[in-house]
């Protein structure tokens, strides 16, 4: 669509004015936003920020550079415990322990991206997916980390900023969101990036070209699972309290399923696709108490389903936006917003 | 007629202090109603002990029925927070800031408790009966919280003594679900067997995802453990003793109270729960206990929901409510938080559905000043999921 | 001696439902390179429509299996017909999140209908009974899905080489292009195959059935057998028959001599070794990619 005509025009963040203007009017909402709303849904923005970070990792291995993951929710796990466990262990203030967490978890991330150098499609899906399970067994398992009872997260202090309430919190999050969301969008517009991409399209013709195949790949892993361990050491302090259960398959799912409702490969289309679904995943309990529908699938239950079952509506509703924004736009909702883009651009042809 | 306009003006007068006053009384109490919040899975795996709040809706419907306590009805909100303690934490937020809860009562697990524990310590907001026997809510103690649920631990520790001192069996072995759960369980048998200078012979770990249970049996097995003591899932306990049973491997099961639903258990498990002693934190479903009896019939059989079924999950939700209950009729007309909390802390042996239950003036280095309920007793199944008494309701140390 | 014997008896045990869920995703995804994710709860809804005949409608046990049998059927090639086929433009990552989505709605479909709370299926065998061969012990349950599981796939095998309806599906597997070409139906042929795999999948599900029922009833079997399809190749029938009891055999073992606390995942820690060895599975042929 739009031309680019050097390397310099590719890689700056704004486009045009009006992107300024509207980043400019986003960043004014997300600052305001704590005074005005209530603790509930600064919790809910934090909870949707950490998923975010997870997501837009995720996708950098999923969506740049090709490769599955259904093992998400182990990094995750790491970055949760470590970040706690260095700062009670090691003692180590916050924002040191968060970032080395970060790395471990990418340790992680490069010894599991080893075998992904052979391996491919469900063969990849099922070696992920057993690490995610595997590693909160090994969790549950070590005393320090407080085995199968959890840990409670130390008190947090930054400096003499003590964060105690979700709005502290907020602007810790915040920040940190847009600082990482900023440097993958950065990541992706330089070699790195291009080379994860050319693995993705065509691995034995970028090999031939010069990437170096195991390398990259691995590196690919390692900063996923960097942004997933960030996340997870966020999450423990969002909760306040994690035990190995908290970090189940059904959340490597979930982060997989954002990913690609949000769009591959983009950036922007993770951010919605995690505010979206785990916005969904958040408020579709109260499906009863939406008017007039509520009071009807709550007949439909006495009818024909069981009232006591009613509550697993929600999992038919999570089922069916799924697969409906799979059959509908493969892309992802990023898919959508690239439609109407082009349908305005050529209005009314 | 003049008089009759001043008293009329005097009782308008009246009536709008006292609805003024109780609007700026307490979060979530007004002159008319308690609002009590309470999470509990619907969805999810471990959506079988969603009937918990079920019940406590069902018995407070019953509450109100008959008029409410002091004039006030109690209501209900209970959300699905599907076993996700995320999810827990978001929704009791919405609650407590939205609406705004008088007390939280119940609330299923341990880590769903957990994530919501500080939140609600720090805001002062009463908190009765979490379904869980963990420690984690009594050591070290809070000032708002008030547990229930008799210890996983305690319960190990009456079934263990019987076996020993009742039945003199001497090797004992256990299988255990790998979680705050099941480790309380091991803790409490050990301790207790170690007073009889006994160990375990056998301590097998199942996590909640195994299905199947084969290797674990023949770990018991091969212990040739004349008692095993089951600290798992109602599924992994069915899957157990059934298994033992196609192995012809004979001996004493003994299960926690998640498993003393005796018909339930006959039920699922085609008739191999027969001979199992349980113990138990509340009376039997079947029992003639009268207010028992008093329950099902105004509770249940008027507000539980087609296909619900009167089990023990069922109306624990009553008996995690009942304390809350008590306490808050006690208070009479003066409904708040520190009058609630001094009310739940002067119960002596209040007898409800469940064993009796006291808590004491807070003290920080007393555990047992918010462990309410500390009894139990043991039962045995028989043919048809009847239940045969083995023992009185006694208290453990 | 003994204890070894029995286990690796406990384990061919284990591994016949494994191999009946791994078949029946090596069917789809032969033919159409999905990974069915929905493969558990397919198996799952058809139980239940099982149990819901014989114990709400009064079904005799010799009609209700089969028609839930017949359902199952039906279930796959309507979800095929419905779903799979309106993907646009599939690519292995969507197709993984639709099954995702519809297994989420069978599970949230049954948990509805029948609530959470455990159920017992009146299964003509029980589950504890047991025969004794000299001094092991195999339940009377496991031998019946030994049976049924080594019958499938021979009846499978002998479908696939003979039939025609076989050859036409392992024709549009090979080239659904020149398949085409030559008149086979190839989007007959793959409703078909969803139909068959939903059958294979549902008689696992029927078989695990008496032991518990509940809604999460079949999710750890999915994933073994999931692992067991992926250890055999993901494209093998034979392969993932062997991959889940070599599965089955080696949980068993690492439970009874290593360490049973881990037991549930040492299937993958194999699979992911293995995979390092043989990247495509035991008996799947490396397929080499072009550019």
């Amino acid at each position: 669509m739009d031309m680019k005509r050097d390397y310099y025009e590719d890689v700056q963040l704004f486009t045009s004015g009006v992107v300024v203007f509207w980043m400019a009017i986003m960043l004014a909402a997300l600052a305001i936003f704590p005074f005005l709303a209530t603790s509930y849904y600064i919790y809910m923005a934090n909870f949707l920020a950490i998923n975010v970070i997870v997501v837009i990792g995720l996708n950098i291995l999923v969506g740049y550079a090709g490769q599955v993951s259904l093992g998400h929710a182990g990094f995750f796990a790491i970055g949760a415990y470590g970040t706690v466990i260095l700062m009670t262990e090691v003692h180590l203030p916050f924002l040191v322990a968060l970032p080395l967490a970060g790395l471990i978890a990418a340790g992680f991330g490069f010894l599991l991206g080893l075998p992904s150098l052979r391996l491919e499609g469900p063969y990849l899906a099922i070696a992920t997916l057993g690490f995610g399970l595997t590693i909160t067994q090994i969790i549950g398992r070590i005393e320090l980390f407080g085995g199968r009872q959890g840990l409670h997260t130390p008190e947090l202090f930054i400096g003499p900023w003590h964060l105690e309430s979700d709005r502290d919190f907020y602007f810790l999050l915040i920040p940190l969101t847009i600082l990482l969301a900023l440097t993958a969008r950065n990541l992706i517009k330089t070699k790195v990036g291009r080379a994860l991409i050319a693995i993705r399209d065509a691995e034995i013709a970028a090999e031939t070209l010069g990437v170096n195949l195991m390398g990259y790949k691995t590196l690919a892993f390692a900063i996923s699972a960097f942004y997933a361990g960030v996340g997870g050491g966020l999450y423990a302090f969002v909760l306040r309290f994690i035990e190995p259960e908290i970090f189940t398959l059904l959340m490597s799912i979930m982060f997989l399923a954002m990913v690609v409702v949000g769009g591959l490969g983009s950036i922007m289309g993770s951010i919605t696709g995690a505010c979206l679904l785990s916005w969904l995943d958040l408020q579709l309990r109260n499906i009863l108490s939406i008017p007039y529908l509520g009071k009807w699938l709550e007949a439909l239950s006495q009818e024909w389903f069981s009232i006591t079952g009613v509550s697993n509506i929600q999992l038919i509703v999570f089922g069916a936006i799924l697969v409906l924004i799979m059959l509908f736009e493969p892309l992802g909702i990023f898919g959508f917003w690239i439609r109407a883009k082009k349908y305005w651009k050529t209005w009314p042809f | 007629m003049k008089r009759q306009g001043w008293v009329l003006l005097l009782a308008g007068v009246m009536l709008l202090i006292g609805l003024v006053a109780g609007v700026g009384a307490e979060e979530g109490v007004t002159a008319t109603e308690i609002h009590i919040g309470q999470w509990g899975p619907q969805t999810g795996p471990a959506a079988a002990w969603g009937s918990v709040a079920r019940g406590t809706d069902a018995y407070f419907k019953m509450i109100n029925e008959r008029g409410g306590i002091n004039g006030r009805k109690l209501i209900h909100h209970m959300f699905d927070d599907a076993y996700n303690p995320a999810k827990t934490k978001a929704g009791v937020k919405e609650l407590q800031e939205g609406t705004g809860m008088f007390a939280w009562v119940s609330g299923v697990g341990t880590a769903p408790g957990l994530a919501v524990r500080d939140y609600l310590m720090e805001r002062g907001v009463p908190w009765v009966g979490p379904s869980a026997g963990s420690l984690h809510w009594v050591d070290p103690p809070h000032k708002y919280l008030f547990a229930v649920y008799p210890l996983y631990a305690l319960e190990a520790r009456a079934l263990c003594r019987y076996a020993v001192a009742n039945m003199g069996k001497q090797k004992i072995a256990i299988i255990y679900q790998n979680d705050d759960y099941g480790k309380n369980g091991l803790k409490g048998a050990r301790e207790e067997l170690a007073r009889h200078g006994i160990e375990l012979v056998a301590e097998v770990p199942v996590n909640v995802t195994d299905s199947d249970l084969k290797p674990h049996v023949m770990k018991l097995k091969k212990s040739n453990a004349e008692v095993v003591l089951l600290w798992t899932t109602v599924r992994h306990a069915v899957m157990t003793v059934g298994i033992s049973k196609a192995m012809r491997f004979q001996t004493q099961f003994m299960s926690t109270s998640t498993c003393s639903d005796f018909p339930l258990m006959m039920h699922i498990s085609k008739g191999a729960w027969e001979g199992v002693i349980a113990a138990t934190f509340a009376e039997l479903p079947d029992s003639g206990y009268p207010l028992l009896q008093t329950y099902k019939q105004e509770a249940f059989d008027q507000y539980a929901a087609k296909g619900e079924r009167w089990g023990l999950f069922y109306y624990a939700g009553i008996v995690f409510a009942e304390p809350l209950v008590e306490a808050i009729r006690r208070c009479g007309d003066d409904v708040t938080r520190e009058r609630l909390v001094q009310e739940l802390e002067s119960l002596k042996d209040f007898k409800g559905i469940s064993g009796k239950i006291s808590y004491k003036p807070f003290d920080p280095n007393d555990p047992s000043c918010r462990q309410g309920q500390s009894q139990t007793f043991l039962v045995q199944c028989m043919a048809g999921g009847k239940a045969k008494q083995l023992t009185d309701w006694a208290t453990i140390d | 001696m003994i204890d070894f014997i029995q286990m690796l008896i406990n384990g061919i045990a284990a591994g016949s439902s494994y191999a009946l869920i791994g078949l029946a995703m090596v069917i789809i995804y032969k033919t159409s390179e999905v990974p069915n994710f929905a493969q558990g709860e397919m198996a799952l809804i058809s139980t239940y429509v099982a149990y819901m005949l014989l114990e709400q409608h009064q079904f005799p046990s010799y009609l209700a299996f089969p028609l839930s049998l017949v359902f199952a059927v039906v279930l796959g090639c309507i979800l095929e017909f419905t779903i799979l086929r309106r993907a646009k433009e599939p690519n292995v990552l969507g197709m993984i999140i639709i099954t995702i989505g519809i297994e989420m709605i069978l599970m949230g479909l049954v948990s509805w209908k029948f609530g959470a709370e455990q159920k017992s299926m009146p299964f003509p065998i029980s589950p504890y009974d047991s025969v004794m061969i000299g001094d092991f012990f195999v339940s009377t349950l496991e031998v019946l899905t030994l049976v049924v599981a080594l019958c499938t796939m021979i009846v499978l095998f002998l479908f696939f080489r003979y039939s025609r309806l076989g050859m036409a599906m392992k024709a549009t597997q090979q080239n659904p292009m020149a398949a085409r070409i030559m008149g086979i139906r190839t989007r007959r042929i793959l409703m078909a195959t969803w139909g068959i795999s939903s059958l294979v999948g549902a008689s696992a599900g029927l078989l695990l059935s008496p032991v518990i029922m509940q809604p999460y009833m079949m999710w750890d079997p999915m994933l073994k057998g999931f692992a067991a399809a992926v250890m055999g190749g993901m494209t093998s029938l034979p392969g993932a028959v062997f991959g889940a009891y070599l599965l089955g055999i080696i949980e068993n073992l690492f439970g009874g001599y290593i360490s049973i606390e881990f037991k549930s995942v040492v299937a993958f820690a194999v699979i992911v070794l293995m995979l390092c060895i043989r990247p495509s599975g035991l008996f799947a042929r490396h397929y080499v990619k072009k550019v």
